[in-house]
């Protein structure tokens, strides 16, 4: 049936259909270039380009999901001051990697959009912030485009003679989580540690250098040039209202075929399962973590009658965050993840507020108690209060972000936990008998 | 992190420090740290003390603003590591793909802990996400992606760097 064939890699995956897919040629020959040509000797104006973004409804795809025209529209174009744009291609959420393809496959397409977006913000100057670990192959990638469109004359002073000037700059860090935090990252770039700002003010008020600044994630910039070429109704005519057009999902864990999938909005998620190849080795679902690992897990059956979009997502209990859908089958010790997940978290934590810095680490350390099997009811009940206390009283994200997966895994798997709690607590029952006998018979 | 008496930075280097600078409002030096000490680590494999000072002189900064940054960032080695570093990644989808496994096998094969080096070789238990998910288990060596790991993968990547090649 047609209405079952799903639209995939249209958008920032297109040139995935070529053997060359991140050469210059390549997508120059599928019409790359020409919406930035056309915008440069028409001088079509700042305000056209962000009202066609706004029109299309594109979303943030880092994660926060923020409408990207109105992000845009925050910056004060009648301000003589110096303006910046900042691609955020620090991927770094668990299970995410749907960038790092963009910038080894498409990478014409992120700066064909970064300049689009440079020159609606008003911004000559703009940066590509790469995650340290990047900085073998993808960056080398990511350096021969942005110098073949330097050659070609679509970057620096005076572009192909319109008068417009943007120099785009590729910067490179050196591992930190945190960075990935738009303020975070500004402060990285600036060459200081990547402590998050406090907000207001708003980076489109006072961002890198104290200028005005946009920050953007690589899928959504990379989506720009084609929004801008086949107009918004394209891209919205597929998805939901709240989240139209394409969106790249990389799923990984327990199926037979992961991978990064470009799929419209609003599709069911037993379409993209199948996508991926279904489970391994035929085993049933258990759970899925469908937005990178800062949101709640989701129990599988109500994942599968649930839609990728972010209503539906929101409505499962969870979030659509970056798009990573990690997958775990019947077989998965949800005690396991949660420990993994705590981890991390607990290392990333910048160490800036107290209830993030203190509170990863407790939440880590009574999830390895309980692991190992030395946990109490008292230890859980400890746990399932320090979500409440890190939440909402942090600078950042990241307090949030690791205290939801921890709740939601208790809540969704309390009886895996209890299991070993249960365990240790018949072995202190065991002692205290044993012990009373030893007792006994030494009376 | 290790002392040594001096340090010059190499002329390459400062070049390339020069030319990384330009990419920034003028006045601006600090944003050249990073970078400065991703190519002294480069060429030196580990950042030592008078490594920081150097790069803060170079770049008219405090000693401490090198310093929190060589801290900071976790790709920095603060301490003597063998010539490959490796990394794997043991972040949640790597792990639902035997990353612990991955590990262990490493350790064995090249007799050395996680998180400690041989004179050939370091091994690092990568928490934090290298971003190659659908490719699970993986790893980095020397920063560079091997997806998709086997233990028979790994004998022939491992007998290659045994090569030098």
């Amino acid at each position: 049936m047609m209405e079952d064939k799903i639209r995939i890699n249209e958008l920032c995956y297109s040139t995935l259909s070529s053997d060359k897919p991140n050469t210059f040629e390549t997508y120059v020959d599928q019409g790359g270039y020409s919406t930035w040509k056309k915008i440069v000797s028409s001088s079509m104006s700042k305000k056209e380009i962000i009202e066609l973004v706004l029109k299309s409804g594109l979303r943030g795809r880092g994660g926060a999901g923020f409408p990207t025209g109105r992000k845009w529209s925050f910056i004060n174009q009648d301000s003589e001051d110096i303006k910046y744009l900042v691609c955020n291609a620090d991927e770094s959420e668990p299970g995410t990697c749907k960038d790092r393809d963009i910038l080894r496959y498409n990478p014409h397409a992120l700066i064909e959009g970064m300049l689009i977006a440079s020159y609606a913000i008003g911004a000559e100057v703009a940066y590509c912030y790469l995650r340290g670990e990047f900085i073998d192959d993808v960056y080398s990638t990511f350096k021969t485009a942005l110098y073949d469109a330097y050659d070609n004359k679509l970057i620096g002073k005076n572009i192909l003679n319109s008068n417009i000037n943007i120099e785009l700059h590729d910067l490179i860090g050196a591992g930190a989580y945190i960075v990935g935090e738009e303020t975070a990252m500004l402060e990285s770039i600036e060459g200081k540690k990547g402590f998050p700002r406090f907000k207001p003010p708003f980076p489109a008020v006072k961002g890198l250098f104290g200028r005005p600044t946009i920050i953007n994630n690589v899928e959504t910039l990379a989506s720009i040039p084609k929004i801008i070429e086949n107009g918004p109704e394209w891209f919205n005519s597929v998805g939901t209202k709240d989240s139209p057009g394409f969106k790249c999902f990389s799923v990984s864990g327990h199926v037979n075929k992961p991978g990064n999938y470009e799929i419209p909005l609003g599709t069911p998620f037993k379409k993209l399962l199948d996508l991926a190849g279904g489970m391994k080795n035929g085993k049933k679902i258990k759970a899925v973590i469908p937005g990178g690992s800062s949101v709640p897990v989701v129990p599988g059956e109500i994942m599968l009658e649930t839609n990728m979009d972010y209503e539906s997502i929101t409505k499962a209990g969870s979030l659509l965050g970056s798009g990573a859908v990690i997958i775990m089958d019947e077989d998965t010790n949800m005690v396991e993840v949660i420990h993994r997940i705590a981890r991390f978290y607990y290392s990333e934590s910048c160490g800036q507020c107290t209830p993030c810095r203190e509170g990863t680490g407790w939440m880590y350390k009574i999830i390895d108690k309980i692991l190992k099997g030395n946990g109490t009811l008292e230890d859980l009940k400890t746990l399932e209060s320090i979500p409440n206390m890190i939440s909402g009283s942090t600078i950042c994200a990241l307090g949030d972000a690791a205290a939801m997966p921890v709740e939601s895994f208790i809540k969704n798997y309390k009886e895996e936990f209890l299991n070993y709690i249960k365990t240790q607590e018949e072995v202190v029952d065991n002692n205290y008998t044993n012990n009373k006998e030893f007792v006994m018979q030494q009376k | 992190m290790e002392n040594m008496n001096s340090y010059n930075i190499p002329g390459e280097i400062c070049n390339k420090i020069n030319k990384w600078l330009l990419k920034f409002p003028s006045n601006e030096k600090k944003p050249a740290i990073i970078y400065g000490l991703h190519q002294i680590q480069k060429e030196s494999k580990y950042i030592q003390s008078a490594h920081v000072d150097a790069l803060a002189e170079f770049l008219n900064v405090e000693k401490i603003d090198v310093y929190e940054i060589a801290a900071f960032y976790s790709m920095f080695e603060l301490d003597k590591v063998g010539k490959h570093t490796i990394s794997v990644c043991t972040n949640v989808s790597c792990m639902l793909n035997g990353s612990d496994e991955i590990l262990s096998y490493l350790e064995k094969k090249l007799k050395i802990k996680v998180g400690c080096s041989s004179d050939k070789f370091f091994l690092k238990d990568e928490r934090e996400c290298l971003a190659a998910c659908a490719g699970a288990p993986m790893m980095q060596v020397n920063h560079k992606y091997y997806e998709n790991l086997t233990k028979q993968k790994i004998d022939e990547i491992i007998r290659d760097l045994d090569d030098g090649r």
